[in-house]
C-alpha cells in the first residue's frame, strides 16, 4: 500500500515526458479557443433568436437551447464526429472524412452555445426597457441598438457566469480525447501504454489539470470582477 | 426503415439493460453527492480543524475534470487505497465526488442564504445552537438550494456516459458496443443520444417546476 502511494506521488516519470505532455495541454488550450469562438458566436444568435419578436424565431432559439443544454457532451463529439460525416456524405454524394480535431471543436461549441445563449439572453432581458426605448426614440436601428445599448450592458452582466461556463468548457475539452485528439489526457494514455505505469501518469495529469484549471480561473475571476467594478462605478 | 428495425428496435433489450445501469449509477452517484456535499459543508462552516483540508478537497472535485477524476479514480485509487474494487463502483464513486464538491458550495450558499436575523431570533428564545440549526437554518436553506440540486442531478446523468470509458456496461456503452458490431452508427448514435437528451430534458424541467413552485408557495428565489 505504501510502495503503491509513493510510486502515485513520484512523479518523475511524469516530469520526463514533459515536452510530450505539455504539447498535449496546448492541444486543450487549441481545442478550448476554437469552440469557445463557436460557442459565444452560436450562442448569441441564438439568444437573439429566442428574444425575436415573431414566435417562428423564437421557437427555433428555443429548441436549439433545449436541445443542446440537455445533452451529454460525450454523446455529442460521438454523434459529431460518426454521424454527421455520413450523413453530409449522404447530402453531396461522396465520401466526407471530418478531422477529430474538427468534429471536437463542432461539438463541444455547440453543446456550450445552448448554455451561452440562456447566459446571453438572461443579460438581455435584465435591461431596462427604458433603454431600448429612449435609443429608439433617439431614432437609432435596431442594429445599432444591439452593438452600442445592448451588448456592452450584456457582456458585463454576463461576465461572471460566462467565466463559470469557459471553466466547464476547458473542463469538457478533456473528453476530445475519446476521440483521439492529441491532447494531454490521450498523451497520458499514449506514454502509459509503453511505460505501463499509470499510477504516476494518471496522478500527475489530475494535479496539472486541478492546477491549471484552478489558478486560471481564480485569476479571471478576480480580473473580471476588477473590471467590472471599475466600469460600474 | 427497416434500418431502424434490425438496429435499434431488435436490440431494444441490450438497449434498456444498459439504461438500468445508467439509472442505478446516477442515483447511487446522486445520493453519494448529496450526503458527501453536506458533510463537506459542514465540516467547511461548523468545524474549523478541518476547514483547510474540506476546502482543498472540494477545490479539487470541482477544478478537475470529470473524466480526469474517472479514469483516476478507476485506475489509481485500487492500488491507492484498495477501494474501489470494481469499476462500476469507481463510476459511481467518481461521478459522486465530483458533484459533492458542487452541492458542498450550493449547501453553504443555502445555509448564508438564511437571514441572521433569524438565527439571532432563534438564540434569543434560548433554542441551543443545534436547535437552531435544525429547526431554522436547515429547512429554508433545503428549500433555497433544492432546485440547483435537482440541477446537479442533470450533471450526473451528463457525466454518467464517460463511465463507459471505464468499460462500466451503461447505454453509452452498449450503445458503443452495437456501433463496432455493425459499423452503422447513425440509427444507433441518435437514439441514444435522442434517450439521454430526453432524460436530461425531464430532469431539468422538473427542477425548473420545482423552482416555480417554491417561489409561488414560499416565496423563495432560486439559490
Amino acid at each position: 500500500m505504501s510502495d503503491a502511494f509513493w510510486q502515485s506521488v513520484d512523479l518523475s516519470t511524469f516530469w520526463e515526458y514533459r515536452q510530450v505532455l505539455l504539447a498535449g495541454l496546448w492541444f486543450n488550450v487549441y481545442v478550448f479557443a476554437c469552440s469557445a469562438t463557436v460557442a459565444l458566436a452560436v450562442g448569441l444568435a441564438a439568444a437573439l433568436l429566442r428574444v425575436n419578436r415573431s414566435w417562428p424565431f423564437r421557437w427555433i432559439g428555443t429548441v436549439h437551447v433545449e436541445l443542446f443544454r440537455n445533452a451529454p457532451d460525450y454523446i455529442m463529439v460521438v454523434w459529431v464526429h460518426f454521424v454527421l460525416p455520413l450523413l453530409l456524405g449522404a447530402l453531396i454524394g461522396r465520401r466526407l472524412e471530418i478531422h477529430p480535431f474538427v468534429s471536437a471543436v463542432i461539438a463541444l461549441g455547440f453543446v456550450y452555445s445552448g448554455y451561452f445563449a440562456e447566459t446571453f439572453r438572461a443579460g438581455i432581458q435584465a435591461i431596462p426597457v427604458g433603454h431600448v426605448e429612449a435609443a429608439r426614440a433617439c431614432g437609432m436601428a435596431d442594429r445599432l441598438i444591439l452593438r452600442r445599448i445592448i451588448l456592452p450592458q450584456v457582456v458585463r452582466r454576463m461576465l461572471p457566469e460566462a467565466v463559470n461556463q469557459f471553466v466547464s468548457l476547458f473542463k469538457a475539452t478533456t473528453i476530445v480525447s475519446l476521440i483521439a485528439v492529441p491532447d494531454l489526457m490521450y498523451q497520458v494514455s499514449m506514454v502509459i501504454a509503453t511505460e505501463m505505469r499509470p499510477l504516476p501518469l494518471y496522478t500527475g495529469a489530475a494535479l496539472t489539470y486541478f492546477a491549471v484549471i484552478y489558478f486560471v480561473a481564480t485569476g479571471v475571476r478576480l480580473l473580471s470582477e476588477r473590471w467590472r467594478n471599475k466600469i460600474y462605478a | 426503415m427497416s434500418n431502424w428495425e434490425r438496429l435499434v428496435w431488435n436490440q431494444q433489450g441490450v438497449l434498456l439493460q444498459g439504461l438500468g445501469v445508467t439509472v442505478e449509477v446516477c442515483l447511487i452517484a446522486f445520493a453519494v453527492a448529496i450526503t458527501g456535499g453536506l458533510t463537506l459543508c459542514l465540516i467547511r462552516t461548523y468545524f474549523p480543524p478541518l476547514r483547510f483540508a474540506a476546502i482543498v478537497l472540494i477545490e479539487f472535485f470541482r477544478a478537475t475534470p470529470i473524466f480526469v477524476q474517472l479514469v483516476w479514480i478507476a485506475y489509481v485509487w485500487p492500488e491507492l487505497f484498495g477501494w474501489p474494487n470494481s469499476f462500476f463502483t469507481a463510476g459511481w464513486l467518481a461521478l459522486g465526488l465530483q458533484s459533492s464538491g458542487y452541492l458542498a458550495e450550493t449547501f453553504r450558499a443555502g445555509i448564508e442564504g438564511v437571514a441572521r436575523g433569524h438565527r439571532e431570533a432563534g438564540y434569543s428564545v434560548g433554542m441551543s445552537p443545534l436547535l437552531v440549526f435544525q429547526r431554522i437554518v436547515m429547512p429554508q436553506a433545503v428549500l433555497t438550494v433544492s432546485p440547483s440540486i435537482v440541477n446537479q442531478f442533470t450533471v450526473i446523468v451528463k457525466s454518467s456516459t464517460l463511465i463507459s470509458v471505464i468499460t462500466v456496461q451503461d447505454l453509452m456503452f452498449q450503445a458503443m458496443k452495437l456501433v463496432n458490431v455493425w459499423y452503422e452508427p447513425i440509427e444507433i448514435l441518435t437514439v441514444t443520444a435522442g434517450i439521454y437528451i430526453v432524460m436530461v430534458f425531464l430532469v431539468s424541467t422538473a427542477g425548473k417546476m420545482l423552482a416555480d413552485l417554491l417561489r409561488r408557495r414560499y416565496g423563495l428565489a432560486a439559490a
